[in-house]
C-alpha cells in the first residue's frame, strides 16, 4: 500500500469518527436546551406546589437548571470546530472560486497546493500553536466552569484538536492533488 | 496605522482571490495585521478570539434553525404551502407566479433559510410551472429572488448573526423589523413576475372554491403554526430566540417524522451531520470575523472609513448610496454570512453616526445582499436554482434582470424609508 492510498485510509476513518461525533454532539445539544426551557416551567411549578405542602420529588430542579445554559455554549464550541474540520475535510468552507476557475488545470493544481499550504499554516500557527497556549493560560489561572465543575482549560482542548484534524486533511490534500488526481469542486449553500 | 490597513486589505484579497476558504481568509490577514502591530501574542489572540466568539447563547440558535430548515425541507412542508397558496392566488393570470412567490415567502419564513426555499419550493414549483408552459428560465428567476424573502421574513439566521456582530441589537426586535421589508420585498417580485405573465401570456387560470382554500389551509396549518409558536413564544417572553429554535427543532422533528411522515428515522444522521456541518462553516467564520473586528477596532479602522465617506459627502442620503453601491458590488461575488460579518463592523459606526438605528441598518444590509444572492458569478441561491431548473446561469440571467430592478426598488425604499422596519418593533416595545 502506496503513502495516497495510506493517508485516504486514514483520512476515511478518521472523518467518520468526526462527523459521528458531530451528530452526537448535536443531538445532545438540542436535548440540554429544551430541557432548559422544560425545566424552566417544570422548576416554577415544583416550587409553587412544594409552597402549598405537596411532596415533589428531589431530581425536580426548583427554578431553571443551572448547567444547560453552560453545557450548551461549550457544547457549540466543539460542534463548531469538530465540525469545521469536518468540513475542511471535504472542502465545504465558502471560497470565491470565480477567479482560479479562470485558469487552466496545472495552474489550479498549483494554487490549490498553495492554498492548502496556506490553510496549514492557519491551523498550526493559530489553532494547534495559538490554541495550545489558550488552554495552558487558562489551566494556569485555575479557572472552573461554575456549573460542572470542570477546569476551564479544558473546553478550550477543542482549538488544538480541531487544528491537528485540519493540518492532517490539508496534509492528506496536498499529497492527493500532488499524486495528480482530478481537482472537483463542490458547492454548497449556507444561507 | 496606514500600513497595518495595507496589510490587512491587500492580503485579505489576495487570499480571496486564490480560493482561499474565506475564514481562513479573515483568519490569516488578521493574523498578519496583529503581528504587524507587535504588542500581541498572535496565534493565542486568533484562538481566543474564534472560542470566546463563537460561545454565545444567541448563537445557538444557529445550529437549530439550520436543523428545523433542512428537517423541514424533507419533511414534505413546502408541498403542502403550495397547494394552499395555489388555492388562494392561483385563480388569477400568472398565477403560478405568485403561488410561487408566496409559498417562498411562508416557506422562507418557517425554515430561515434561501437555500432550503428555492431548493424545496422550487424542486416542487418549477417542474410545475414548466409543464404549465411558463418560460424555463423565468420560473427559475421567479424563484430564486422570491426564496431570498426569507431571509428578512422572521425568523432568520442571518439576522442572528447580524444581531451578534453588531452588539446588543435585540435579535426579537430585528426579528420584528423584518417583516414589512420581507413581504415588501415579495410584493415587488410578484408585481414584476405578474407584468411579465400578462404580456406573455403566461398560465391557465385554475378554478378555486372556499371550500378548496379552507382544506388546503388546514393541511397547511401545522407549518404555518411553526411561525406563530415561535414570533408568540418570542414576543409573549414565554422564551428567547435560542430557546424558541430549539422549541422549532422539536416541532419539526414531530411534524417531518410522525405527522406527516415523510422523514424516516434512518435519514436523521445524515440531516443531523449536514446541520452540522453547516453551523461549523458559519461559526468558524463567525469566529475568525470576531477576530478581525477586534483588530479593526483596535486600530480605529472604522473611524477612518467613516472620515473618507464623510469626506466624500456630508449628505446622508449620498452616503447611504454610496454604502448600498459597495455592498451590492460585493454581495456579487461573496456570500451573504461573511459579507455581514466583514462589512457590519465598518460601517454600522458610519451609519450610526448619521443618526440611523442599527436595527435598520441590518434590515438594509440583509435585503441588499439578498440581491446578491440571486447574481452572478457567485449566488448561491441562483446556483442552486439552475440546478433544479436545469438551465444554465447565463440563461437565467437575462429574465432576472426585471426581478433585480424590483428588488432594487424595494431596496430603496426599505433604505430610505426607517418607518418601514423600525415601527412594528417600536409598536411591540422592543426598541
Amino acid at each position: 500500500m502506496n503513502i495516497v492510498e495510506a493517508l485516504t485510509k486514514i483520512k476515511k476513518t478518521l472523518s467518520q469518527a468526526l462527523e459521528l461525533a458531530v451528530i452526537l454532539l448535536l443531538t445532545v445539544l438540542v436535548l440540554d436546551v429544551i430541557w432548559g426551557v422544560i425545566s424552566r416551567y417544570v422548576g416554577r411549578l415544583a416550587v409553587v406546589l412544594a409552597e402549598r405542602g405537596w411532596q415533589v420529588w428531589s431530581f425536580i430542579p426548583r427554578g431553571q437548571s443551572q448547567w444547560t445554559e453552560e453545557v450548551a455554549t461549550n457544547l457549540l464550541v466543539w460542534v463548531s470546530l469538530l465540525g469545521a474540520s469536518v468540513a475542511f475535510g471535504t472542502r465545504s468552507h465558502l471560497g470565491v472560486d470565480y477567479f482560479v476557475e479562470k485558469f487552466d488545470e496545472p495552474a489550479r493544481r498549483l494554487i490549490e497546493l498553495i492554498v492548502q499550504i496556506i490553510i496549514g499554516f492557519f491551523a498550526i500557527s493559530a489553532m494547534i500553536i495559538g490554541g495550545g497556549i489558550l488552554v495552558w493560560q487558562t489551566l494556569k489561572t485555575g479557572q472552573t466552569l461554575p456549573a460542572m465543575k470542570i477546569l476551564k482549560g479544558y473546553m478550550y482542548l477543542s482549538v488544538p484538536i480541531s487544528g491537528a484534524f485540519i493540518l492532517l486533511f490539508a496534509a492528506e490534500r496536498i499529497v492527493e492533488v500532488l499524486s495528480g488526481k482530478p481537482l472537483e469542486k463542490s458547492t454548497e449553500s449556507i444561507d | 496605522m496606514e500600513t497595518q490597513v495595507l496589510i490587512l486589505v491587500v492580503s485579505f484579497v489576495i487570499l480571496l482571490i486564490m480560493d482561499v476558504p474565506v475564514a481562513v481568509c479573515i483568519g490569516i490577514s488578521t493574523m498578519l495585521t496583529i503581528y504587524s502591530v507587535g504588542t500581541v501574542e498572535t496565534g493565542y489572540m486568533m484562538a481566543q478570539r474564534i472560542s470566546t466568539g463563537i460561545e454565545s447563547f444567541t448563537l445557538l440558535a444557529i445550529p437549530f434553525f439550520i436543523l428545523s430548515g433542512n428537517l423541514m425541507g424533507e419533511g414534505g412542508m413546502a408541498r403542502r404551502l403550495v397547494y394552499f397558496a395555489a388555492a388562494a392566488v392561483g385563480w388569477c393570470k400568472g398565477g403560478l407566479g405568485y403561488v410561487n412567490t408566496l409559498t417562498c415567502m411562508m416557506f422562507g419564513s418557517i425554515s430561515g433559510s434561501a437555500g432550503a426555499a428555492v431548493s424545496s419550493v422550487g424542486g416542487f414549483m418549477i417542474p410545475e410551472m414548466n409543464k404549465q408552459g411558463y418560460g424555463r428560465a423565468f420560473n427559475v428567476a421567479v424563484t430564486t429572488t422570491a426564496a431570498t424573502t426569507g431571509l428578512l421574513i422572521p425568523p432568520s439566521n442571518i439576522m442572528i448573526v447580524y444581531a451578534v456582530v453588531a452588539g446588543n441589537v435585540s435579535v426579537a426586535a430585528l426579528f420584528m423589523a423584518g417583516v414589512l421589508p420581507g413581504i415588501l420585498v415579495g410584493l415587488a417580485i410578484m408585481v414584476v413576475s405578474g407584468i411579465i405573465s400578462i404580456r406573455r401570456n403566461y398560465g391557465i387560470p385554475e378554478k378555486t372554491s372556499a371550500k378548496r382554500i379552507i382544506l388546503t389551509f388546514l393541511s397547511a396549518l401545522p407549518s404555518l403554526l411553526l411561525i406563530f409558536i415561535i414570533i408568540g413564544g418570542i414576543l409573549g417572553g414565554v422564551f428567547s430566540p435560542t430557546e424558541a429554535s430549539a422549541i422549532s427543532v422539536v416541532y419539526a422533528f414531530l411534524l417531518a417524522v410522525f405527522i406527516y411522515k415523510e422523514v424516516k428515522f434512518a435519514s436523521l444522521p445524515r440531516i443531523l451531520l449536514a446541520s452540522g456541518k453547516t453551523t461549523a462553516i458559519v461559526m468558524l467564520l463567525i469566529g475568525c470575523s470576531q477576530a478581525m473586528s477586534w483588530i479593526l477596532t483596535y486600530e480605529n479602522i472604522p473611524q477612518t472609513v467613516s472620515e473618507a465617506l464623510m469626506s466624500m459627502s456630508s449628505n446622508k442620503y449620498v452616503i447611504l448610496v454610496i454604502i448600498n453601491l459597495i455592498l451590492l458590488a460585493v454581495g456579487t461575488f461573496m456570500d451573504m454570512t461573511p459579507a455581514v460579518l466583514i462589512f457590519t463592523p465598518i460601517f454600522l459606526p458610519v451609519v450610526m453616526k448619521l443618526g440611523m438605528h442599527p436595527i435598520h441598518f441590518g434590515i438594509i444590509i440583509i435585503a441588499n445582499l439578498c440581491i446578491g444572492l440571486c447574481t452572478p458569478p457567485v449566488g448561491t441561491v441562483l446556483f442552486i436554482g439552475c440546478g433544479i431548473g436545469k438551465i444554465s446561469i447565463a440563461k437565467a440571467t437575462g429574465p432576472l434582470i426585471p426581478f433585480y430592478i424590483g428588488m432594487f426598488a424595494a431596496l430603496m425604499v426599505i433604505t430610505y424609508w426607517p418607518a418601514l422596519s423600525i415601527w412594528l418593533p417600536n409598536l411591540l416595545n422592543l426598541l
